[in-house]
């Protein structure tokens, strides 16, 4: 009988990463329901181009991320990675985690005229 | 920490990962340990084999949870921005519970613009040493900047390029970092970057400054040893 001889191999930190993926919704559940559950948790949507007519972020509290109107991701809906999904945010925790441009200029023009008065 | 932008530009790339323990959103999260159940948190002053920065929290009804390693628990995840070139904006903070920047005061005027010489009772400039650092006031200059050449004990800041004349009670504010420094570290939150200390920490350079005031100044920051930058594959 032949002897069978196991190398080990030596995972690189990259692989041990990519393992640490989450695996997505398990069979049998309908993606609306993961999805919803998602939001449920406040977790970031990222939503392949068909399936986000199927869904409605205002009325979860979620907002489009507008700046980057496409982000590389696996589809929630679908779960298929699709380097042109959308992301969506829960509103309340955008700014933990975002700025927007406006912000920054008002930032900066409230900073100018503060600057301005202490002349 | 935000998620600002990519240095080469494009679109980020965003995964949702397990998670060793419940994560706050906007921090540092880094290779698993060894033995961990999924991504570690990052510390103050580590962030070795960095991953990305979390983009939401872990949550449950709407109400914060420990991670849960109880069979049948939710598991948990959080979604991670992974990009190496992603460039994440830090909010300046003066201590590690996030206190504002310390607003320095000039105490004696410098003419010829070469020197900034604080107030007593101001930090010594030289400890923690913000040499090669920037200085930049918020009265009397026009929120101008410079990078410092050297520090004193004697509450002085040098520079080369210099600035119009100061007066006595112009702000001003010194950090110890300008473009390229490396080293953070982070308040205890590790949302913010500390700037009363020295450059020194958590392997990350400095892209760029938000010089404004000592409550709305930000550091932009890229991770140096990220997991996937292909500086550190193996």
């Amino acid at each position: 009988m032949g002897v069978t001889i196991h190398v080990p191999r030596e995972f690189t930190k990259t692989e041990v990463t990519q393992a640490m993926e989450a695996p997505g919704k398990t069979t049998g559940r309908t993606s609306g329901s993961w999805v919803h559950d998602l939001c449920a948790l406040r977790k970031v949507i990222t939503l392949c181009s068909f399936c986000q007519p199927k869904f409605n972020p205002g009325r979860l509290g979620y907002a489009k991320e507008k700046e980057f109107p496409i982000v590389q991701a696996k589809c929630d809906g679908c779960y298929t990675f699709d380097p042109r999904c959308a992301a969506y945010f829960w509103s309340e925790t955008y700014h933990d985690v975002r700025s927007t441009a406006a912000e920054r200029r008002a930032t900066r023009t409230a900073q100018i005229k503060a600057m301005a008065k202490l002349k | 920490m935000q998620f600002e932008y990519l240095l080469g530009g494009g679109a980020p790339t965003i995964k949702k990962y397990k998670m060793a323990a419940g994560h706050a959103s906007g921090i540092a999260v880094l290779v698993a340990a060894a033995g961990a159940t999924g991504l570690s948190t990052s510390t103050t002053t580590s962030w070795a084999d960095f991953v990305g920065v979390t983009l939401d929290a872990i949550l449950a009804s709407a109400i914060p949870v420990a991670y849960s390693t109880v069979q049948g628990a939710v598991e948990y995840l959080q979604s991670v921005v992974i990009n190496p070139d992603a460039v994440y904006r830090a909010l300046m903070v003066g201590s590690a519970a996030g206190a504002v920047v310390e607003e320095r005061t000039v105490g004696t005027a410098s003419s010829n613009g070469l020197t900034i010489v604080g107030t007593a009772g101001d930090t010594d400039p030289s400890s923690p040493d913000m040499d090669e650092g920037t200085a930049w006031y918020v009265s009397g200059q026009g929120g101008a900047s410079r990078k410092i050449t050297s520090t004193t004990t004697t509450l002085t800041v040098t520079v080369v390029m210099p600035f119009a004349a100061n007066t006595i009670g112009n702000k001003y504010h010194t950090i110890g970092y300008t473009v390229g420094t490396k080293g953070l570290t982070m308040s205890t939150d590790l949302k913010n970057v500390r700037v009363d200390l020295a450059a020194t920490g958590a392997a990350a350079r400095c892209v760029d400054m938000e010089l404004n005031g000592k409550g709305n100044s930000y550091l932009h920051v890229l991770a140096a040893d990220g997991v996937f930058s292909g500086s550190a594959l193996a």
